[in-house]
Order: structure tokens, then C-alpha cells, then sequence
């Protein structure tokens, strides 16, 4: 594997590390295989793209109204509707989260229609050069921006009194309602915080890719591997598995070709689930 | 089965999660027909022991021989059918299934090859029932039954398994002292009419000290004193770390009014 | 026999020649229609024995559907016979559930699900690329029947039913045996099954061994049926979908409840898509929701809950 294509695997994994994470604390943490992962990103780009064409606001700025949004989204459906459904089984959690799912896709399409739709950056064809690498301007910002996202996610886990207690209640749940914590509230905030990632990851996808609502269910299909990869609700686990997953895949269209890519994917990740279900890291949380 | 009538050995059986030796190096034997208390403070690895002997956890190391068979690396359903079997500390019913239901299941999957179709199984299914005395309840949902009545239902449960050895884990927890009593006198009752070889796990002194042949008493998951009743009750060093001298008291005038 | 076993037993004979006798007086397009409705009940049987009597959900479980079409069609293009590559396809689907079944239904239920999901994307993966055997992502032709449209419709429409018939009395058959037993004790408390002597990877995989069988004949007969089938349109996850669905709304855990579902959602569909037609996927999605929410045991279980609340009240009147 060529220089090049190492980068090129890096800088995509960057951005796959953050989106997994968000995916990852919601199945472990708050126990939702959320379905509607792939169109909570889609709409981060979406906001993204609105603040560009009617403000002119970057989106490495506007993903801070995207992040927002989703989040308060993400509360709603978590309050709402999963809430009163967590103790029936799998069943009605997947189903209702698919609902959701349709429901933004619906939106975004007469909204945004199915064409594919891009950020066009005034910066976005430079890059500039490390010995004979190129790295896109852009990519490499969302790579550092993702990077501190995920740091600062990790500090809010570890340092703030919510995220200790999001901890908490992962680990012990009995224990922590125990204490006094309100176990609901934790929930509701880990899953929101979930969304709210997806929805930064989108703005960022923005800045490089274009989207349209095609890539709703491939990239649930994404951050199943990664989630699986990394251990559910483990953020350096998730943030392994988004790297591995960039390798994987820029290996797989290098080598293979881009269609192959989805299959190679998927068998990632079942192999993962027989072999190692706790992921690759094992039983832990948070890292 | 040997020549001196026992149908369980435990040697040497050992479960280490880690650093915790939830249960250490315990052996006994039981005989057929017996009743063994097995009691200790919690966590003491009463049930991780009964998790071993089932077949529920895998050992650390150890061997668990059963009716002359080694039973150490069995699944726990192989376990079942050959006439190990056990309740559960916390009621584990069938939901969404009726009283009847729950039985007809250990009826249907219970030992005797001959007897596992629909019609004997149904039949002995309402006679076990009716033994247990909770006809009345039958076609009730589980969801719809008190506590001492889920109890009851599943040692009907086990019961209808034709089992030959049953370890019954802490049946009387969350029961006042009539259930107590009332379950105890049951156990008693059933024991004689199946011949049966029961493991008792027990907290209630009074319960355990009155229907046991013989007590193993675990601490820390190390088997510390083996023998009847009378010997452990006398045995200073259960007396203290465990017992207390009420307890110990209290016995010997429950021995006394029999 | 009780009484009511037996009226009950009338009337579903009567449904059944009510239904052979129905293409008579409908339209072309009405029976086609119809025909949908009885694979949709086939495929939620399917669903409805792993998910609604075993607590084991198969997201994937198209890939049984998708395996059973493309079998049929390779099959057709060598010249094999109907009647012999449909025996083909259901060997093949119960010999892919019992190698994927072995290692993954020993996983708990939410890592199963979408283990199946990663398989049965897999598996469209690899026949959208396999292009040789399986004409790739554009599709492949099944030989077309050289008769009058309307025999061809109405045979098909036949055939469905009689599959749905089948699947339906098989499933009843299972539940009430032994073998059922155990398998809604393994819903019930799956550790409480195993200490009772029941081998619970035995009845899961032979259980999804059963969903696959019919899943996969349904598959056969839509291939030979529309005489051209997609990866994409047979391995679809919204196959699945609208399975679960079906069974929610029908009753998820009953018999009848998915057969009822099927013409439930195929109705709503017919209603809802000239109606809502650029609004099709939000009302499907609110109609989730809306099942779920207030009807999450469907048809049969919202029935048989009103049944028993009428017996308990009628058994506390005459307690007194």
C-alpha cells in the first residue's frame, strides 16, 4: 500500500472514527440499534448546506448549528418515542428507529430531492504536500476537526458530571439509580450526544463529499462495522474501528474495486461478531 | 451406582472469575436419598456451585461425577435430562406462558424418553400440579401469580423433569414464616413420595437444620465444616463466624420440641 | 372436539374455498394483487416463527427470499425444470441457514439481528458482482410460459395460496408440538429452557432451517412468476420491513395474526400510495410508529386481550 493510499485511508478513518462513535454510544449505552444513524448525518450535511448557499457560513462553523440541531432531534426521539419501548425485545426499538429513518428520507427528498448535492468550497481543491504525499485541504481538516471532537467527546465522558455519569449508569445501572442518578435523563442525553456526532460528521462529509439521500442505508451498514469492530459504547474502540474501516475500504477499491466494497465490509463484520462480539478490544467501556 | 449409594460427587471444584475464587477446591459427596443443606453467608459460592454442578457456568477446574458418569463438560440441557436438575435463587417462569404450561414444558422435556409425547406428558403435567396444590391457579398467566405460588410452580417444574437429584437454591427467599413452614412440610412430603435426592441451599437456619440429613457449610467459596446437623450447630468455628450463638440457641430448642 | 374447535374449522374451510374461488370474479390486476398479499403471509410466517414465537428476530431473513429466486432462476437457465429446481431452492436456503445459523444464533438477540443484516448484504454484494452465473446487477430472465396471461396469473395466484396454506397449517402443526414448546421457552427465559432439558441451538437453527424453507419457495415461485427478478429487488431490506410489520400489525405470536397483517398493509398500501404518493416512505414510517404505539400486539392480540377481559369479568359476576 502506497504512501498515498495510507493517507488517503487515514484521513477517510478520521472521519469514519467520529461518525461511529455517536453510533456506538447509543447501541451500547442506551441499548438503540438505531437505524435512522445514516439520515442524522445526511441532514447534518443538509443543514451544512443550507447555512453555505443562504449565509455563505462554512461548514466547519455550521456544523456547530448542525451538532445542535441533531442533538435536540436526537432528545425528541429518544423521549418521545424509544423511551417507552426499551424492555420489549429488539423488535419495536429497530422497527420505530427505521420509521424515523423513513420519515427524514421523505423529507429530505422533497426537501432536497435525490440529486446529489455538494458544498463547493473556495478552498476545496487546494492541498498541499508532505514529500510526495497530497493532502487535500479539506480532508486533512475534517481530520483535525474530527480528532478534537472525539478528544473533546472523551473529555465530557471522563471529566463532566454528566458524562461521569452517563459512565455510571453503563456500567451499573442498579447502582447508579442506586445513588439517585436519573438513569432516564443519562439515556436520553448519551443518545442525544449520539445524533448530535452524526449530525457534526455530516457537516463535515459536506466539506469534502457530496450526499445525497442514497447514502442513508450504506452508511448505517458503516457504522454497524465500526460499532462491531470497536466494542459497543467503547469511544477509542469506535474511533479504532472508523480507522480500520478507512483502511479497509481504500485497500478494497485499490486492490479489489470499489464494488466489492460493501461485501467486504459486511464480512468484517460478521467475522468480528463470531470470532470477538465483545469487538476487537474486548469487554470495555470508553477505552 | 458405587457400593456406598452415591449418586453426586463433587471433587475438588474450583470457579475463579479472575482473582475472585468464587468457589475453591469443594468436594462432597451426596447419597441417594439424602438431603444436603448447603448453606453459608452470601457469597459465600452456594450458587455459583450450583452453576458449576448444572453445567450453567464451565469450571475453572474440578470434576463433577454424577451416578458414576462424568458430568464436568456437559451442556446444562444433557445435565437436565439426565436427572441433575435445580430451581432458581430468583424465579426464572416462562412468561407469557400459564401455570400449567410452565410444567407441561418440564414434563415434555424431562428424563423419561417414554413419556415425552403430548398426552403422557400433559397428563403428568396436571398430576404434579395437583401435588403441589396449585390446581386452582393452572391456566393462570404466570405474570398473574403471587411469589410463593411461582415457587411452587417451579418445583412443579422440576418435578415433572422426573429428576433424581434437585438442587433447590434459597426456595423460601422473599416467603414469610406460614410459606416457610408450608413449603418446607411440601418438600418433606415430595422428597418421600419421588425418592428423591435433594441439595438444599438455604439461609433460614430453622428450614435447613430441621429437613437435613447432613450440612456442608461454604465461606468465601471454601468448604469449611461437613456433617449432621447437630455437629455443625456445635462446631465453634460455624457457631461464631456464622451462626451466632442465637442461632445456635435457637436449634437446639427446635431439636428439642421434636 | 369442543364445539368451538369446530366452528372455527368450518369457517377457515370455508375462507379456503372462498379464496380458490375468488380469481372468478375479480380483475387481472386484483388477483395479482392478491397473489402479493399471500407471499407477503408466507414470508411473515417466516419471520413470525423466529421473531414472534422464538424472540429471535432475522432482519435478514430476505436473503432466504433473494436465494430461493436466484436459485430458481440459475436452475430455469439450464434447463432444469419448475417443479424440479423449487425442491433445489429450499435445499439450498435450509443448507445456508444451518451453516450461518450454527455460529450466530448462539449470539444474543440484538447482535443475530444484525448479523443478518451483514449477511444478507453480503450476499447481495456477491451476486450483484458474480455476473457469470447471476447476470450481476441488472437482473436475469426466467424462461416466460407459453400460455394465455390470465391461466398464468391465476395458476400463480393458486400456487401462493396453496404455499401460504401449507406454511400456515405447518406453522400451527409446530407451535402446538413438542418442538414448539420449546421453542417459545426459549423466548420466555432462554436460560430457564436450558436447565429444562431443552436444547436451545437444536431449536434455533432447526427453526430458521423451517423460516428459510418457506421463505425461499416463496422466492422460487416469485421469480418463475414475474420472469425476471433484480438483486437488488429480491435481497431488498425493505422485503424485510414490511414483514415485521405485517406481523406486528397482525400479531406477532399468532397463527392467523400475519396472514391478517398482509392484507392489512397491502390495502393501506393501495389506499395510501395514490394518495400519498410522493409521501409514501413518511407514511409508512408514521404508520410504524402509530402500530406500535397503539396497536403493538395487532389484530389477533388486541383481540384475544378483549376476549380475556370479557371472561374475567364474566367470571368475577358469577364469583358472587
Amino acid at each position: 500500500m502506497g504512501l498515498q493510499m495510507l493517507m488517503n485511508a487515514t484521513l477517510l478513518g478520521g472521519l469514519y472514527a467520529l461518525m461511529g462513535i455517536g453510533f456506538s454510544l447509543q447501541w451500547g449505552i442506551s441499548g438503540i440499534i438505531n437505524l435512522s444513524y445514516g439520515a442524522m448525518v445526511m441532514l447534518g450535511s443538509y443543514i451544512s448546506l443550507e447555512f453555505f448557499n443562504f449565509f455563505h457560513i462554512d461548514p466547519f462553523i455550521s456544523m456547530i448549528m448542525s451538532g445542535a440541531i441533531l442533538f435536540v432531534i436526537g432528545a425528541i426521539i429518544y423521549r418521545g418515542l424509544l423511551q417507552p419501548f426499551l424492555k420489549g425485545g429488539i423488535v419495536f426499538t429497530l422497527i420505530l428507529t427505521f420509521a424515523v429513518r423513513l420519515i427524514v428520507e421523505n423529507i429530505i427528498l422533497k426537501v432536497w430531492s435525490a440529486d446529489y448535492r455538494t458544498i463547493r468550497l473556495v478552498y476545496a481543491g487546494s492541498n498541499f504536500q508532505l514529500g510526495d504525499v497530497y493532502i487535500p485541504l479539506t480532508k486533512f481538516l475534517t481530520f483535525i476537526t474530527a480528532g478534537i471532537l472525539i478528544y473533546l467527546t472523551y473529555l465530557f465522558m471522563m471529566n463532566t458530571k454528566i458524562g461521569k455519569g452517563i459512565q455510571a449508569v453503563a456500567l451499573d445501572k442498579e447502582g447508579a439509580q442506586a445513588v439517585g442518578m436519573d438513569v432516564e435523563k443519562m439515556y436520553m442525553i448519551n443518545f442525544a450526544l449520539g445524533t448530535a456526532l452524526a449530525g457534526l460528521t455530516g457537516s463535515l462529509w459536506a466539506s469534502i463529499y457530496s450526499f445525497s439521500p442514497h447514502l442513508l442505508g450504506p452508511l448505517v451498514g458503516k457504522v454497524f462495522i465500526i460499532a462491531i469492530l470497536g466494542g459497543l459504547g467503547n469511544i477509542w474502540g469506535a474511533a479504532a474501528g472508523g480507522l480500520l474501516l478507512g483502511f479497509a475500504e481504500t485497500a478494497g477499491a485499490g486492490f479489489l474495486g470499489s464494488q466489492w466494497q460493501e461485501a467486504i465490509g459486511m464480512v468484517i463484520m460478521v467475522s468480528v461478531l463470531l470470532w470477538r462480539p465483545y469487538g476487537l478490544m474486548g469487554k470495555k467501556f470508553f477505552g | 451406582m458405587g457400593e456406598n449409594n452415591t449418586i453426586l460427587k463433587i471433587m475438588n471444584l474450583s470457579k475463579h472469575f479472575g482473582a475472585l475464587k468464587a468457589v475453591d477446591e469443594v468436594s462432597f459427596e451426596v447419597k441417594k436419598g439424602e438431603i444436603i443443606g448447603l448453606i453459608g453467608p452470601n457469597g459465600a459460592g452456594k450458587t455459583t456451585l450450583t452453576n458449576l454442578a448444572t453445567g450453567a457456568y464451565p469450571k475453572t477446574d474440578g470434576k463433577v461425577i454424577f451416578k458414576d458418569l462424568d458430568i464436568s463438560n456437559l451442556k446444562p440441557y444433557q445435565i437436565a435430562r439426565m436427572g441433575l436438575t435445580r430451581t432458581f435463587q430468583v424465579v426464572k417462569p416462562l412468561i407469557g406462558m400459564t401455570v400449567e404450561e410452565n410444567v407441561l414444558v418440564g414434563s415434555l422435556y424431562g428424563r423419561d424418553k417414554r413419556n415425552t409425547d403430548m398426552k403422557n406428558a400433559s397428563k403428568r403435567a396436571k398430576e404434579i400440579i395437583k401435588l403441589v396444590g396449585l390446581e386452582s391457579k393452572k391456566d393462570f398467566l404466570v405474570s398473574d401469580i403471587t411469589l410463593p405460588d411461582l415457587k411452587k410452580m417451579e418445583f412443579a417444574r422440576v418435578l415433572a423433569m422426573e429428576p433424581e437429584v434437585v438442587f433447590l437454591d434459597e426456595v423460601m427467599a422473599g416467603l414469610n414464616p406460614t410459606e416457610v413452614t408450608e413449603a418446607s412440610t411440601l418438600v418433606k412430603k415430595i422428597r418421600l413420595e419421588k425418592d428423591l435426592t435433594i441439595v438444599y441451599i438455604e439461609h433460614i437456619m430453622k428450614a435447613v437444620m430441621g429437613i437435613s440429613d447432613r450440612i456442608v457449610v461454604l465461606h468465601h467459596g471454601r468448604k469449611i465444616v461437613e456433617g449432621t446437623p447437630q455437629e455443625v450447630v456445635n462446631n465453634p468455628a460455624v457457631v461464631e463466624a456464622y451462626l451466632g450463638k442465637r442461632y445456635a440457641k435457637g436449634i437446639k430448642e427446635a431439636n428439642n420440641e421434636e | 372436539m369442543s364445539n368451538n374447535k369446530k366452528v372455527n374449522i368450518f369457517l377457515l374451510i370455508i375462507a379456503v374455498v372462498l379464496f380458490i374461488f375468488l380469481p372468478r370474479f375479480l380483475s387481472g390486476y386484483m388477483v395479482r394483487v392478491i397473489t402479493t398479499i399471500f407471499m407477503y403471509a408466507v414470508i411473515a410466517q417466516g419471520m413470525n416463527i423466529m421473531s414472534g414465537y422464538m424472540g429471535y428476530l432475522p432482519f435478514g431473513n430476505a436473503m432466504f427470499f433473494g436465494i430461493g429466486a436466484y436459485v430458481t432462476a440459475i436452475g430455469m437457465s439450464k434447463g432444469l425444470p419448475f417443479l424440479v429446481v423449487v425442491p433445489l431452492a429450499a435445499i439450498t436456503a435450509i443448507l445456508f441457514s444451518i451453516l450461518l445459523g450454527l455460529p450466530v444464533l448462539r449470539l444474543r438477540g440484538h447482535y443475530f439481528a444484525i448479523a443478518t443484516i451483514g449477511m444478507s448484504a453480503a450476499i447481495l454484494s456477491v451476486v450483484q458482482n458474480a455476473t457469470e452465473i447471476t447476470g450481476g446487477a441488472m437482473g436475469t430472465t426466467l424462461p416466460i410460459i407459453d400460455k394465455d396471461p390470465s391461466i398464468v396469473y391465476n395458476y400463480f395466484y393458486l400456487a401462493m395460496f396453496g404455499l401460504m396454506v401449507i406454511t400456515t397449517l405447518s406453522l400451527y402443526f409446530i407451535i402446538k408440538s413438542r418442538f414448539g414448546f420449546g421453542i417459545r421457552s426459549i423466548k420466555a427465559n432462554e436460560e430457564a429452557a436450558n436447565s429444562m432439558g431443552i436444547n436451545t441451538t437444536y431449536h434455533k437453527v432447526v427453526a430458521w432451517a423451517i423460516s428459510a424453507f418457506f421463505t425461499s419457495i416463496a422466492g422460487a415461485l416469485y421469480a418463475y412468476w414475474m420472469s425476471f427478478i433484480a438483486p437488488d429487488e429480491v435481497f431488498d431490506v425493505m422485503i424485510a420491513v414490511n414483514t415485521i410489520v405485517i406481523m406486528l400489525i397482525g400479531g406477532a405470536g399468532s397463527i392467523l395474526g400475519p396472514i391478517i397483517g398482509a392484507f392489512i398493509i397491502e390495502l393501506f398500501a393501495e389506499v395510501a400510495w395514490s394518495a400519498f404518493l410522493e409521501y409514501h416512505l413518511a407514511a409508512l414510517g408514521i404508520i410504524i410508529i402509530i402500530i406500535v404505539f397503539f396497536v403493538p400486539k395487532g389484530v389477533t392480540g388486541t383481540i384475544a386481550d378483549f376476549i380475556k377481559r370479557k371472561k374475567i369479568r364474566a367470571r368475577k359476576k358469577v364469583s358472587i
